[in-house]
């Protein structure tokens, strides 16, 4: 064992001054942010400052596919990925040492919000979650049990009942789940991820898709057209992103990966997600870009409703909320 | 013939060796991952099992599953046979060629046939708008799901009928003919009889691909729990819900249902040569 170590040590300082090699393991939908954006600004940056290559190797998979694989023994140094409990689950397994939440953005890179995509000019007139409940409106949002997105979709039509951001009474949990019933009963398609939901509505099917304006601005700077309206109550998308430290340590490459994170909520890098259509953590860089993310009425995030913890227990686990809103939705239209 | 092919390599010397090896290859590539996940899906008990499989949700993804498999084989083991029938005892023009499309759907991804099938019946289309309109939507509704099973398994049952209606001496049924059997007559007197056991083993086999259909029904079907959910589908969401125990149970259940009917062709197909022999 210590023969192996030591060869990882050799190999990391013979590494030094010449070619240093990263792996991310990210989600699905900021691959052009990282790809194009975030990765190629790092590789200068480390290169003006240590005079070395950084090769990047890049694996983008569901956000809970790509927890599990990591997990499961996909090495990668960096975890960047939808929600927190996907991190959790590696910091859980023992490959995330140190605390993970630290710094000002408590090891959040990027946000977003939950919002409604729409037909171009938005023929249906939908402005608001209780739009979806009109009849013979057909919307479309992934299944929450195979991907982290539609997690946030349900949270966020859920949590904007509660406060009263819909028809559903302030405070009222039973009409907020019925609330979130009704909208589930017009949803005709379930797609396994948020990139195939999106495709789905390309194809023509549906009249609204509850997704994230990321997803909507990615979308429509790859040429595509549709529109998108922000709810009165939504939910702030809060992406985390870890070093994962044990297999970073093993690879020798701990110092590039604490810098490549680092480097993520940099004023330049958050301006790269900002191009990408994410919300910028950085309050300077967001003040920005005032022009392309508008302010939400009633924006609130998943401390409102306690934490991700508490939020998978009541909401997403076996008999919880989505559970009993799915099963108050059969055989309504 | 078979049997004395398989008599000279036992008596060879290299018979050991080639039993030995034929029966590590299907203990490594059938026996050892099946029994994985049996074991896996026992994890919780007979009572886990029960508990997995009477959840509403997961219950109603196995009645769909099962019926929509079923009466896909239905469908498929009269028009197969059909098709096979026509293909080697009446050729036309083009008949050859139409023969060898016959093996495509096994050359396609699955997924690629389900988006074929979404592209062409989506409510987009002029064809799949107008039959939503009048009611009868075709994707994302349990017909799409038995279109998608139709296209994927198709070859199968052709595939088992064709060789043996090609072996079938045509004499008989030309005997038939002369007699004044009228053709229908003669196809469920003289021509089914021998053919039934490839229909049934081609059906069962459709019937037991079917049931374990994803790449395609995932895309079709529209993937609504209690409504349009098919079981793969549902143990594929369990598997990345982080409930492994639950997918592995469901997987077990339909495991055993593959395993029941094909041990019930093998005993109908026992009966049925003895009664031949006889």
């Amino acid at each position: 064992m210590a023969l192996i170590d030591g060869a990882y040590v050799a190999h990391a300082q013979g590494g030094k001054g010449g070619q240093r090699t990263l792996t991310l393991g990210a989600y699905t939908t900021p691959r052009e942010a990282y790809g194009s954006g975030v990765i190629p600004a790092f590789q200068k940056f480390w290169k003006e400052n240590h005079a070395q290559e950084v090769r990047f190797e890049e694996s983008y998979l569901g956000s809970g596919a790509q927890s599990r694989a990591i997990v499961g023994g996909f090495e990668a140094d960096v975890a960047a990925l939808s929600l927190e409990p996907d991190i959790t689950r590696i910091a859980e397994a023992g490959l995330i040492k140190r605390p993970w939440k630290t710094g000002p953005y408590r090891g959040m890179v990027s946000r977003s919000i939950v919002v409604i995509g729409v037909r171009p000019g938005n023929p249906k007139g939908i402005k608001d979650w209780d739009d979806l409940c009109r009849p013979g409106i057909q919307v479309l949002t992934p299944n929450v049990r195979t991907s982290g997105g539609a997690m946030w979709n349900v949270a966020a039509v859920f949590g904007a009942a509660l406060r009263g951001g819909t028809s559903a009474a302030k405070g009222d949990t039973a009409a907020a789940v019925a609330l979130l019933g009704k909208v589930l009963a017009h949803v005709t398609v379930m797609d396994k991820g948020a990139r195939e939901s999106m495709l789905t509505f390309e194809r023509g099917i549906g009249d609204a898709i509850i997704t994230y304006e990321n997803e909507v601005m990615e979308a429509k700077l790859a040429g595509r057209a549709y529109d998108y309206v922000i709810p009165r109550s939504t939910i702030l998308i809060e992406n985390p992103i870890a070093v994962v430290d044990v297999y970073a340590e093993k690879h020798g490459g701990l110092d590039v990966a604490d810098a490549f994170v680092q480097f993520v909520t940099t004023p330049e890098a958050q301006r790269e997600f900002a191009a990408h259509g994410y919300r910028p953590v950085d309050e300077k860089v967001a003040a920005e870009f005032t022009q392309k993310f508008p302010a939400v009425p009633d924006l609130f995030t998943t401390r409102d409703l306690g934490d991700w913890g508490q939020i998978v227990k009541l909401i997403f686990n076996e008999g919880g909320i989505y559970d009993r809103a799915l099963n108050s939705s059969q055989g309504k239209k | 013939m078979k049997r004395t092919f398989g008599a000279a390599i036992a008596a060879g010397p290299m018979g050991l060796g080639a039993r030995v090896g034929v029966v590590l290859y299907l203990l490594f590539l059938v026996l050892i991952p099946l029994a994985a996940i049996v074991e896996r899906g026992f994890a919780g008990g007979v009572g886990g099992i029960w508990h997995a499989v009477v959840s509403p949700m997961a219950a109603h993804a196995l009645v769909l599953t099962l019926w929509t498999a079923a009466l896909m084989a239905v469908v498929n083991a009269v028009m197969g046979t059909a098709t096979a029938w026509i293909l080697v005892r009446h050729p036309f023009p083009g008949s050859r060629f139409l023969a060898t499309l016959v093996d495509l759907p096994f050359a396609i991804p699955t997924l690629v046939a389900g988006i074929m099938l979404v592209t062409l019946f989506g409510p987009q289309t002029a064809l799949g708008g107008w039959l939503t309109v009048h009611g009868v939507p075709i994707v994302f509704a349990t017909p799409g799901i038995i279109l998608a099973l139709l296209f994927i398994t198709m070859p199968l049952v052709v595939r088992a009928v064709e060789p043996v209606l090609i072996e079938l001496d045509p004499a008989e049924e030309e005997a038939a003919a002369t007699l004044g059997a009228k053709p229908w007559t003669t196809f469920f007197r003289v021509v089914l009889p021998p053919i039934l056991p490839a229909v049934a083993s081609g059906t069962i086999q459709c019937f037991a691909r079917a049931v374990a259909e994803f790449g395609s029904v995932v895309v079709v079907s529209g993937n609504i729990p209690g409504k349009t959910l098919t079981a793969p589908v549902y143990i594929f969401g369990e598997v990345e819900g982080d409930r492994p125990v639950v997918a592995a149970a469901v997987s077990v259940v339909l495991l055993l249902v593959a395993v029941g009917l094909l041990l019930a062709t093998r005993v109908l197909q026992q009966q049925f040569v003895r009664r031949e022999r006889a």
